[in-house]
């Protein structure tokens, strides 16, 4: 399935509502991990799996650990999803 | 079934919902039934951080209506992710959880030092979360294929058992390993001394033969693994990132599973099946196809799957469950597949008690639990009818109403997986349930003839037998503490180490009693654990299983309580009231044996009875032995 950034960036806004409980930020492509106090080891776990499963996609151990910012994820996203 | 199918799937306004709780009109009823729902690991850990926001007072409202549980958790894996899917699985099964978890690592050192975190917590249970890795199954000192590694794996095991045994006076919760989907010469695996698999299937052996005779319990989570795949189960790329043990989308199903056990140790597993009948028992409606129309028994796929589910639930019967009938039908149409149908496996006398009218289904529920004296929390419902759950969800929501899709070849995994009936423990009492609830009704039916209730009880010919907490009945009187509402004077719950507790201190006197009659033998029916103080004899435990209620058998028993005091040379019984919401049953209890209020406090009434003056009751129950007075 063909997405562009745009469309995979609302769909991962709603992942990240899913996620994480608190959003004080407004979700945007600048995010990163230190705008979102939950964001810690554990919560990244969650996190990955949300996309994993809604996205349909798989990302491996090196990609996991970048994964740090909203733009990262979207990059990524679009690449798999090609 | 990691994805709880039994249980529907929360709204999509769940985010919301959570959201709003602390406005909401009756927080608690809405909690519950969040809380009710399959969550995801995300809903569970929202629903968990809104429940936290709310007010002291909300939160302890909610906390009064749950069995409070205190688990601790140890485990060479990071276990934090688990908190909020197990507190709100907990909740979905009627616990308060209070989670403690030591530190990453700390698996020794948490149980050797009595003064560790988890020793000096005083828990319920504490789970030893241990995965394979856990384990030295290749240890450098041993040569490979050498004997058996599990050896080793499981005296570790047994050292940390011990230690938290001996140190923190809390049971352990054991977990089989599940085993990796890797490796080395194939088949082989299974066949080679100190192979992996083949040191894991030894391991999970050991323990479970070692824990079925001990106080502590297993979760298997080795066949929770296999029900999933372990290719799925296991995910690398957690464990090398974050040390998380298991897929964290298993993480949910693990939690309910684990919260099942729990919900066994504190005797609130289900008591009672209740079951529809068309297309829930057979495929097809008796009343519209006939006898010949409808489908039950081998050679027909419909007729097969539904034969499955009767072979599930006479299983069920036999390890203690008890079977009723709710269905919407003619009582004689639907009886007479009972009779006539050669594809049946259950008959009629599987029943404790068989329903079949036009009255709508909730009042006939609750008139099952009437007759069998059993809470309505104690029941799972079944039917294939959606609106008939429905409507039982909303009138009667402390019953359990599984989810089924449409296929009845679905049926059996479903309603197997829920784990409704989970069991810690297989006591003679268990084997022989139905045939009690049986004589209960031949019991009853006299009760209808004789002239009075005291000729009633004459009539029924009783044998009462005394004797102190031992080996043999020490199961049976745990799971007593445990269940028993409502002729429960204290509530107190002991687990299996304070029982024995009681058991070897001579500062206590302990009573297991037996009933029996002409009907049957009624197993152990009553427990009393009783306190030395000067010359009083104080009651710190009475209670009593509901089937022998209105017998006169605790008169029995207070005869007994006094001669023990006397020939003790004590002069006063004290007994404690503390009231529940399950327990008015015997709010006068005391006062009816001819005992003198004596003060409150907050946490109920005190009565006090003087020995001298003590009235004998003489109830028509014959004591056939004691063993408790020397």
């Amino acid at each position: 399935m063909k997405q562009d950034k745009a469309e995979i960036l609302e769909q991962l806004e709603l992942i990240f509502q899913d996620t994480f409980t608190e959003i004080n930020h407004t979700f945007s492509i600048d995010m990163a991990r230190d705008d979102i106090e939950e964001w810690d080891s554990l919560s990244h776990i969650r996190l990955l799996t949300a996309i994993e499963a809604g996205f349909g996609v798989q990302f491996d151990l090196d990609e996991i650990t970048n994964m740090n910012n909203v733009a990262t994820i979207v990059d990524l996203l679009s690449e798999k999803l090609q | 079934m990691h994805d709880l199918p039994w249980l529907l799937k929360p709204t999509d306004n769940f985010n919301e919902r959570c959201s709003m709780l602390a406005s909401h009109k009756e927080p608690v009823r809405e909690i519950l039934a969040l809380a009710n729902c399959a969550l995801t690991i995300n809903q569970s850990n929202r629903l968990y951080r809104a429940i936290q926001k709310l007010s002291a007072e909300i939160r302890a409202v909610l906390y009064g209506t749950l069995t409070p549980f205190k688990l601790g958790i140890v485990s060479n894996a990071t276990m934090d992710l688990i908190t909020p899917p197990l507190v709100t699985a907990a909740m979905r099964n009627g616990v308060n959880l209070e989670v403690i978890i030591a530190d990453f690592g700390q698996v020794a050192q948490e149980a050797l030092d009595p003064a560790s975190k988890l020793n000096q917590s005083k828990l319920d249970a504490v789970l030893l979360a241990l995965d394979y890795r856990a384990y030295s199954f290749f240890a450098k000192d041993s040569a490979p294929f050498e004997g058996k590694s599990s050896h080793k794996a499981f005296s570790y095991l047994q050292q940390i058992r011990e230690s938290f045994t001996n140190n923190g006076g809390m049971i352990c919760i054991t977990q089989t390993l599940a085993c990796p989907p890797y490796e080395l010469s194939g088949n082989f695996d299974a066949q080679l001394d100190g192979m992996l698999r083949r040191s894991i299937t030894e391991f999970n052996l050991t323990l479970a033969n070692d824990v079925r005779n001990s106080a502590d319990v297993m979760l298997d989570v080795s066949t929770m693994a296999n029900m999933v795949g372990t290719c799925q189960w296991f995910d690398e790329r957690q464990w090398y990132t974050s040390r998380v043990p298991m897929a964290n989308t298993f993480i949910p199903f693990y939690a309910e599973y684990l919260t099942k056990l729990i919900t066994a140790l504190r005797g609130k597993s289900k008591k009672c099946l209740v079951l529809d009948l068309d297309n829930t028992l057979w495929g097809g409606v008796i009343g519209d196809d006939g006898l010949e129309g409808i489908h039950i028994g081998q050679g027909h796929p419909i007729g097969e799957s539904f034969l499955a589910i009767q072979h599930w639930v006479k299983t069920l019967k036999e390890l203690g469950v008890i079977i009723a009938v709710c269905s919407k039908n003619e009582k004689n149409t639907a009886l007479e597949v009972f009779q006539k149908h050669s594809g049946m496996l259950l008959q009629e006398e599987d029943f404790a008690v068989f329903i079949a009218n036009w009255e709508d289904k909730a009042s006939n529920i609750r008139r099952i639990a009437e007759i069998l004296n059993i809470g309505l929390d104690a029941i799972v419902f079944v039917d294939d009818n959606p609106a008939e759950r429905e409507i039982i969800r909303t009138m009667l929501p402390e019953i359990s109403v599984p989810e089924l899709p449409k296929d009845p070849s679905q049926f059996l995994g479903i309603l197997c997986a829920a784990r409704y009936f989970e069991k810690i423990d297989f006591t003679a009492d268990d084997a022989q349930r139905n045939a009690q609830y049986a004589s209960n009704f031949r019991r009853q039916e006299i009760q209808k003839t004789a002239p009075s209730l005291e000729d009633y009880l004459i009539s029924l010919e009783m044998h009462i037998r005394f004797a102190p907490f031992d080996e043999m009945g020490r199961k049976r009187v745990v799971q007593l503490i445990n269940k028993t509402n409502q002729f429960n004077l204290t509530t107190y719950r002991y687990t299996e180490a304070e029982v024995l507790q009681f058991e070897e201190s001579d500062q206590n006197i302990t009573f297991q009693i037996h009933l029996q009659d002409k009907f049957g033998d009624n197993g152990m029916i009553s427990v009393v654990i009783c306190r030395i103080n000067g010359d009083c004899l104080e009651i710190d435990t009475w209670l009593m299983s509901c089937r022998v209620i209105k017998r006169r058998v605790e008169e029995a028993v207070c005869d007994e309580l006094v001669a023990l005091a006397r020939s003790k040379g004590m002069h006063k019984l004290r007994g404690f009231y503390r009231p529940t919401e399950k327990n008015k049953l015997v709010k006068e209890h005391y006062p009816q044996l001819g005992f003198e209020f004596a003060y409150s406090n907050d946490s109920g009434e005190v009565w006090e009875l003087s020995i001298e003056q003590y009235q004998k009751r003489n109830p028509p129950i014959k004591v056939e032995k004691s063993s408790v007075i020397v």
